[in-house]
């Protein structure tokens, strides 16, 4: 018994990484930006959120300062590719390495060490004491209750029933539309890229200071590139994507336990399956029937810049 | 032209809604606007007149906030007014129904409505904004889907979307750019009554358009717009065609009859050159867009394709050059059923393609003029000989294809996106004549060219048809169906409605034919 | 009403434009981390000089220099040939792995005459990068599936492998190390010092895929296909086959590298075989505009710059933080390539 609560646990926190940094993925491509860059955000949150502990230990400030930081990445992405109108790709990749490449040289000071300072776990009182689910659910660290609940909920709601989510989501549709209509194409890129990428950022913070709580040179090890394609996965919705990190902290789980219950599949081979799976997510869906395409279909302007004076 | 007594008479001394005074606009290599005014009166409609590329669109664009002038002023109501963007021109009573609709294909009739409006609630969900829209629609007395996605509408379906938008943020002038280009007649009807409903009620009207004939039945007054320049303000009363047509081009048109073949030009063939039969296709979303279509080709014809753009017209001109299979039926060259045949042999077999959008199909833009003029020919000696290409042999050929369609090009090499639009056309239509020898499909052809490169691009065609090829012209402009075929067919909704003999063409009945059931449901 | 100089941004980009502003990508980070140089109380000048020193004035260093040349040049021409058909090659690096993979099965367990099993060792290079990229090609032909995320996924699951059988399996039981194979006996011959007969092949096979996609019926097909699929169509020309070829012979180019790294350079398999190469090759091909002649040159450049963070390792500068550099230059290259479109002109002007 004791098994399935340490599965359900590890899957919670092995998803709620992805699940920030799907939050944040799907914001930016909600607006048409695709953001190639994860990979580099998490990086540098991660880092900085152990960096900041080390110097202040409060991991609430690390994670505000992750939090920041890809504020900052963010908004410089979203000037070169929301406002100069550079292509999305390339400035995702260069931000990809430019971030992994910073997080691993400042970084490398506190490589191998354990965080000095993690988030607590908070226990709700009688829920946590539910056998099984209770210790998993109720009694882990408070962001992983702003990550599987708050966040989707509020991002779903914000989409799908208010008059802002309605024009963000025009802007990633058919920006030419949404400029005629008077929305503010290019701020409401920038707004939302930037703060996408912070989100990102935290997820890696989230990393750092709540899931493997130290820094080593790598360790996204392509967590962010996971979270990209979740995004594609789930349809470009929050709850989804939520749901698919999870799925993907479901097979993380079980591969460490294989790896504790020295399974005959030997751990390199256990370590593969999240990347595998993604793959294959990716490809099912598209061979799915023609409703749930459409269901799931990108913002058709997706990755494409919007001129306005243009002839 | 509304009725007397049903005009709606300003108060003397009543400042116009709209004045546009200098205007002025530039773009790289072309000056879309200079010195333009323009002034509408509370009460009117008022029609801007002139062929593709005069600066009409480009004016509207400007008083809409999209663009930004580089000269001249705005004046709305006695106050001069700038619009950095278009939510100001909106909140100053400006609405614009443009030619191609900025209307979110994702998205619900509803949502589209109540996109970017600030009186849309903040907590919006869908049944709530569902509910506004049928409000809306009772109100304005249009008929609309709240629920329905854009996407699945009809053109004349999505046009009302777009009036209805416009006219629930309360505009009182309403610009309509082109608006009969994709409705059939009878809906263009429809559409002018309630245009006049409007104007009587004290708002304007802004009719843009390049057919004289609708200009002249719904205007109060004409503005005629020619390169970019003002030429004339008129009552529509005073006007006539020949006036028209001559202000709008700058010099007399004679509308020569082309279907007169010179001495010396092929005959009609007895048999067809190319043959569809019974022929089934569908389109890229799985459903049927051809149905059953049976169509003879005669070298030394044209054969007119009418009808509303989206009723199969793409599937049609796809399945004649091999860019699409049937599903079912035969298509025959020349007596011979053709086998799995594909683009390249039925360019081979001598079947020449105009696209519909030479930019998206017929060229790639950023390659260079040669790579592009020798598409058709490359497998070809002297170019293609023994698998490679050369490229001094393709530059030749460029220089041969360029001369004949009168296109200077400084640089074979450079990226042939940086000719104009009507040197792109004429290029391709030289490089599909070149191996259309039996057949050529000409899709839309003189879209998006002024008056000069109409001319040009239907000279060439007539040219083709007295060589002796078969000619497919698909057009939504019937001036010019009427002008140049021998028959015309009607596609409705997949479907030949009926071959009709030039000499005995009433434009009333292709009118019938190309709204087709929609007729019928009016009537019930 | 504004007067005066306005903005205009032009369809099309003239390559000279495009080259300086790669160049001035380079000279702007270049200074920026002089100066985060000069911050740490490091001399810049004193370090560029010794970095030319280091690596021109001596064969040991001409021979590092070149040896990082022939990976670079054969990535960046395995990430620029899959742009021709616009498809996006990020799994270099898992195909370089996989190469060396490849390499190394035959090598370890084929036995025979080192002339035979040379040129059997590169082969399978070939066709272990072929393999590793064919499943994201299929998917993208068929499916429609983003191939940029596909073989950017294998990657991990490449380095995975590679680690697994360098560690396990066929880890070096002789040797001192536990974390690669045995050296591989077999070996590509010296052409100049250390540097082998690979880099006068990288640089024909680059020579060679330009001379194609010029030349060639198939390569004026490939071109057109990449630039605009629907006017290929148009144009009777089977996209979706060239597609699948071109990715397929992308992967398979990235294979050999990993198959001449390892039996050219390194000898043995492990872990970090591919060193980012596949990666860097994405910057090489970018600043080669993709060009199959041009990673050569710019092949070359990155080699240099890679050379340099190992030379100035004892000053601090990382292998990271070359990265971080590099990507810096890409992002600088993305907004040049931008701002290459626009030029300023006088309004009211009837410009040509």
């Amino acid at each position: 018994m004791e098994l399935l609560t340490g599965i359900l646990a590890t899957t919670l926190l092995a998803g709620g990484v992805l699940a920030l940094a799907a939050l944040g993925e799907v914001l930016a491509e909600r607006v048409g930006v695709v953001n190639l860059g994860a990979e580099g955000l998490m990086a540098m949150g991660a880092m900085t959120g152990v960096a900041t502990v080390t110097a202040v230990p409060s991991p609430a400030l690390g994670f505000a300062a992750a939090l920041v930081i890809g504020a900052l990445f963010g908004a410089v992405f979203a000037l070169a590719t929301a406002t100069i109108r550079a292509n999305q790709v390339l400035c995702g990749l260069a931000l990809t390495l430019i971030g992994t490449g910073l997080a691993n040289t400042i970084g490398r000071s506190y490589s191998g060490m354990p965080s000095p300072a993690v988030f607590e776990h908070v226990r709700v009182p009688l829920l946590s004491d539910i056998p099984i689910l209770g210790p998993a659910l109720f009694s882990q660290n408070v962001l992983l209750y702003l990550i599987y609940i708050i966040l989707p909920v509020a991002l779903h709601y914000l989409l799908f029933h208010t008059r802002h989510g309605l024009n963000l989501r025009a802007v990633g549709e058919n920006p030419a539309a949404a400029d005629a209509a008077g929305i503010p194409v290019g701020l409401i890129r920038f707004a939302y890229v930037t703060a996408g990428a912070a989100l990102c950022a935290g997820a890696g913070a989230y990393l750092t200071l709540a899931f493997v709580p130290s820094w080593s040179d790598g360790m996204v090890a392509g967590r962010g590139w996971i979270a990209v394609s979740l995004v594609i996965f789930a349809g470009y919705r929050p709850v989804n994507a939520v749901l698919a990190a999870l799925l993907f902290g479901l097979i993380t789980s079980i591969g460490f336990v294989g790896q504790a219950r020295n399974w005959p599949v030997a751990a390199p081979f256990l370590s593969m399956l999240p990347y595998l799976g993604t793959i294959a997510l990716m490809i099912v869906p598209v061979l799915a029937w023609h409703k749930v395409r459409r269901l799931m279909a990108a913002p058709a302007a997706l990755g494409e810049p919007y001129y306005r004076d243009l002839r | 032209m509304i009725a007397p007594q049903d005009r709606y008479e300003p108060a003397p001394g009543t400042a116009p809604l709209v004045q546009l005074k200098g205007i002025a606009k530039y773009f790289p290599g072309v000056a879309a606007n200079q010195d333009v005014d323009l002034e509408v009166l509370p009460g009117e409609i008022h029609a801007l007149l002139g062929e593709n590329g005069a600066g009409k669109s480009t004016l509207m664009n400007i008083l809409t906030g999209i663009y930004q002038p580089d000269a001249g002023e705005i004046v709305i109501d006695g106050y001069a007014r700038e619009f950095a963007s278009p939510l100001e021109a909106i909140a100053a009573g400006i609405g614009m129904v443009h030619q191609h609709f900025k209307l979110v294909p994702a998205f619900t009739v509803a949502e589209n409505i109540h996109l970017g409006w600030s009186e849309t609630p903040r907590l919006a969900s869908a049944r709530k904004l569902e509910a506004r829209t049928r409000a809306l629609a009772q109100r304005f007395n249009l008929h609309v889907r709240a629920d329905a996605l854009v996407s699945e509408l009809s053109t004349g379906e999505q046009q009302r979307v777009e009036i209805l938008r416009v006219l629930a943020r309360q505009a009182r002038v309403l610009i309509l750019d082109e608006p009969t280009a994709v409705l059939t007649p009878a809906e263009a009807r429809a559409l002018f009554k309630a245009l006049r409903e409007f104007a009587s009620r004290g708002n304007a009207v802004i009719f843009i358009s390049h057919k004289l004939e609708e200009v002249l039945e719904i205007s109060d007054r004409i503005t005629i717009l020619r390169g970019g320049r003002r030429i004339a303000t008129h009552d529509a009363a005073e006007c006539n065609h020949r006036m028209l047509a001559r202000l709008m081009v700058g010099r007399e048109i004679v509308l020569a009859d082309m279907r007169q073949r010179p001495v010396g030009a092929a005959p009609r063939s007895a048999a067809p050159v190319l043959r569809l039969e019974s022929v089934s296709a569908l389109n890229d979303g799985g459903n049927t867009a051809l149905h059953d279509v049976t169509l003879d080709v005669h070298a030394g014809e044209i054969v007119g394709v009418a009808g509303v753009a989206g009723n199969g017209q793409r599937e049609l001109s796809q399945v004649l050059t091999g860019l699409r299979r049937t599903k079912s039926g035969r298509i025959i060259v020349d007596g011979t059923p053709l086998q799995a045949a594909g683009a390249a042999e039925f360019g081979e077999l001598g079947i020449g393609h105009i696209p519909e959008d030479r930019l998206r199909s017929g060229l790639a833009p950023s390659m260079s003029v040669a790579t592009n003029a020798v598409m058709r020919e490359y497998k070809k000696p002297p170019i293609g000989t023994g698998g490679l290409f050369r490229s001094r042999a393709a530059t030749m050929l460029a220089r041969e294809i360029a001369k004949a369609a009168d296109v200077s090009v400084p640089d074979f090499s450079m990226p042939v996106r940086n000719l104009s639009g009507g040197n792109q056309q004429r290029l391709v239509a030289r490089r599909e004549m070149r191996i259309a020898h039996k057949v050529l499909v000409a899709a839309y052809p003189s879209r998006g060219l002024d008056v000069g490169a109409i001319n040009t691009m239907l000279r060439y065609i007539v040219e083709l048809r007295d060589a002796g090829a078969g000619i497919v012209l698909i057009s939504e402009e019937l001036e010019e169906l009427l002008n140049l075929s021998d028959r015309i067919v009607v596609l409705y909704e997949g479907r030949l409605m009926g071959a009709l003999d030039n000499e005995r063409i009433d434009v009333e009945q292709i009118g019938l034919l190309m709204g087709g059931r929609a007729l019928q449901q009016e009537a019930a | 009403m504004r007067q005066g100089l306005r903005l205009q941004r032009l369809p099309s980009v003239q390559p000279g434009v495009a080259l300086g502003m790669r160049a001035l990508a380079i000279a702007i980070v270049v200074l920026a981390a002089s100066l985060v140089l000069l911050a740490a109380g490091e001399d810049p000048l004193a370090l560029g000089a010794q970095l030319v020193t280091a690596t021109f004035s001596s064969t040991f260093g001409m021979e590092d220099f070149g040896l990082l040349v022939i990976p670079l040049i054969l990535t960046g021409l395995s990430v620029a040939v899959g742009q021709q058909v616009g498809a996006w090659n990020i799994g270099a690096e898992g195909q370089f792995l996989l190469g060396a993979f490849a390499a190394t099965t035959v090598g370890l367990f084929v036995p025979g005459p080192a002339v035979l099993i040379l040129p059997l060792m590169i082969a399978a290079g070939a066709l272990g990068g072929l393999v590793w990229i064919l499943v994201p090609t299929l998917a993208r032909a068929f499916a429609g599936v983003n191939e940029l995320i596909t073989t950017l996924l294998l990657n991990f699951v490449a380095a995975l492998l590679v680690y697994y059988v360098s560690t396990g399996p066929w880890r070096d039981r002789v040797g001192m190390s536990n974390s690669s194979t045995a050296r591989i006996t077999v070996e590509v011959p010296e052409f100049w010092g250390l540097v082998h007969w690979g880099l006068p092949i990288a640089i024909v096979m680059a020579l060679a895929a330009a001379a194609t996609l010029a030349f060639s019926r198939w390569g004026y097909e490939v071109r057109l296909s990449g630039s605009n699929p629907s006017a290929a169509a148009y144009a009777g020309i089977a996209v979706r086959r060239h597609i699948v070829t071109v990715m397929l012979l992308s992967g398979l180019i990235a294979g050999v590298a990993g198959a001449f790294e390892l039996a050219g350079t390194v000898h043995r398999l492990q872990g970090g075989i591919s060193n980012n190469f596949g990666y860097l090759g994405i910057m090489v091909a970018v600043l080669a505009r993709n060009s199959c002649v041009g990673v050569i040159f710019t092949g070359t450049l990155m080699a240099f710059i890679l050379n340099s963070g190992i030379i100035l390792q004892t000053q601090g500068i990382t292998t990271s933080a070359v990265l971080a550099m590099t990507g810096a230059i890409l992002f600088l290259t993305a907004i040049g390539d931008e701002l290459a479109h626009y030029r300023i002109a006088r309004a009211g002007a009837r410009g040509s």
